[in-house]
């Protein structure tokens, strides 16, 4: 008799083993997956990592979102009128984000991940690090584009209001600009959100234990797959839900001061 | 002329697809303290334009525009602060959809004349009673109507203290009723000796409250004039036909 059985033996109450086979073999198979061996603190440490790579690539996205999307939006904006040193670093930073939005777009993030870790970082052991890094460095090609659309949405008598009062460019973008572009695509960043916490279950192919990875090594070592993935289904499916009720609330307190 | 010149435009050209289009084709004018000049002529005259480029909103291709006796065109030039001196109200008002009416009036005030949340409020309050409006200091630019949000535009550039201010016809995207509570303003304005720059459709606003009126067409200056000798006695052709279909 396995070990499992022993112990399930020892330690499941008699009125479960005398009850119906269907629900004794159900919780013995729950038992297995998630009790014996303490398996369920693999999906904890697994959701742990998991929420560390998706806050942090967030992070990071949204900083290289803004500061790809403004380089974009002014240099398209004011290439014509500007003159000097000014437009020949604004032109390169211009070029150096257009490469970076095209590569990063244009390749799937598990080869991105896989070449961070196997080549870029191949001297370091830190997974969690790279992780972090190569989903914010994706997820921000992908803000930037958001953000972009944001600021085209809002309409150029706004930059002339802030400007004719005396603030600067970049104060106009600060105080005026962003606020509304931010509001205007909220919706599509949450969303950017909600596939990077998705995505990041690739993090697997670099030997990172995320969510995903412990849902399958459950699996590998019990042999009993339906419950660990479902396991980690639901709870995907529970952060996602979250996150959709709390941005329905921040929107609906954005859009009240409009009405 | 008056010797105390506040705005010195001198030969302002403005040229887009390389000359092709010449908007403004060399316009000199100048602006006396506690004048109230009013531009008018036909649509595509470069009447908008000329006003754009007194504060730069638009960069002018040739010329030079004087403010207070500094050359603003000149390159190193912090555009910006002279800004802050010159208050603008646009035709479409612009003001911030995402903020109340009183947070419109002291932003920048705040931001940029470091001026403390009380006191820039203090000065946006009796401001807004100056117009009326002191009822909707807490109300959002959407629940107002277009009189109301022009008369908002006005004081928000009033908060800042400029030294001259530039209407960029501000009745013209208004409903006709709500025309005269915004040229009220703007006609008690000017007589508490603001000066002026008026773009605008309202030849009664410039014969009444104008002291000097000027007539563009195709980017010139056609004729410059006090209103009476512009509406009782044109000097060109050009302007008797305007004036022929505007009165």
């Amino acid at each position: 008799m396995s070990k499992v059985m022993e112990q399930w033996l020892s330690s499941a109450p008699e009125w479960i083993l005398e009850g119906p086979e269907w629900l004794n073999s159900l919780l013995y198979k729950l038992f297995k997956c998630f009790i014996y061996d303490e398996r369920y603190m693999m999906l904890i440490k697994g959701l742990k990592n998991t929420i560390i790579l998706t806050f942090f690539a967030l992070l990071i996205g949204l900083a290289l979102g803004v500061i790809v999307s403004l380089i974009r939006f002014t240099w398209d904006r004011q290439h014509a009128e500007m003159k000097g040193s000014g437009k020949v670093i604004l032109g390169i930073a211009n070029a150096i984000s257009r490469i970076y939005l095209t590569v990063i777009r244009g390749t799937p993030v598990v080869v991105q991940i896989m070449i961070m870790f196997f080549v870029i970082f191949a001297s370091s052991r830190n997974k969690i690090l790279v992780g972090c890094l190569s989903f914010g460095i994706n997820s921000g090609a992908y803000v930037a584009e958001i953000i972009r659309g944001g600021i085209l949405s809002i309409d150029g008598g706004q930059m002339e209001a802030g400007r004719s009062l005396g603030f600067g460019y970049v104060s106009t973008m600060r105080y005026i600009i962003l606020p509304q572009a931010f509001k205007n695509v909220l919706p599509s960043l949450v969303n950017e959100f909600i596939v990077l916490l998705k995505e990041t279950a690739v993090v697997g192919y670099i030997g990172l234990a995320d969510l995903t990875y412990a849902g399958n090594t459950i699996g590998g070592n019990t042999y009993e797959y339906l419950y660990p993935l479902l396991a980690v289904a639901l709870v995907y499916l529970a952060i996602v839900m979250i996150l959709t009720w709390l941005l329905g609330k921040l929107e609906r307190r954005l859009r009240s001061s409009e009405r | 002329m008056k010797d105390d010149i506040i705005i010195r435009a001198e030969d302002v050209k403005k040229y887009y697809n390389g000359g092709e289009i010449k908007a403004l084709d060399g316009v000199t004018a100048e602006v006396g303290r506690g004048e109230v000049v009013v531009v008018i002529g036909p649509s595509g005259s470069g009447k908008s334009t000329f006003l754009r480029c007194l504060n730069l909103l638009e960069t002018p291709t040739g010329g030079h525009i004087y403010f207070e006796g500094t050359d603003i065109t000149a390159r190193n030039v912090n555009i910006n602060l002279h800004r802050q001196r010159m208050g603008m109200v646009f035709q479409h008002f612009n003001l911030f959809p995402n903020m109340t009416v009183l947070r419109n009036m002291t932003i920048a005030p705040m931001k940029l004349l470091k001026k403390s949340k009380a006191e820039a409020e203090e000065r946006a309050m009796g401001l807004l009673k100056r117009v009326g409006l002191e009822d909707r200091a807490d109300a959002y630019p959407q629940q107002l109507s277009g009189g109301q949000k022009q008369r908002i535009a006005i004081v928000r550039a009033l908060c800042m203290e400029p030294e001259v201010m530039l209407f960029d016809e501000p009745t013209s995207a208004l409903d006709p009723e709500m025309v005269g509570e915004v040229l009220d303003v703007m006609k008690n304005l000017a007589v508490a000796g603001m000066t002026m720059v008026v773009v605008t459709h309202e030849m009664g606003f410039a014969r009444e409250v104008g002291s000097r009126v000027i007539f563009m067409d195709e980017g010139h200056i056609v004729e410059e004039n006090t209103p009476e000798q512009i509406f009782s006695n044109p000097g060109s052709d050009r302007l008797k036909q305007f004036l022929a279909k505007v009165l």
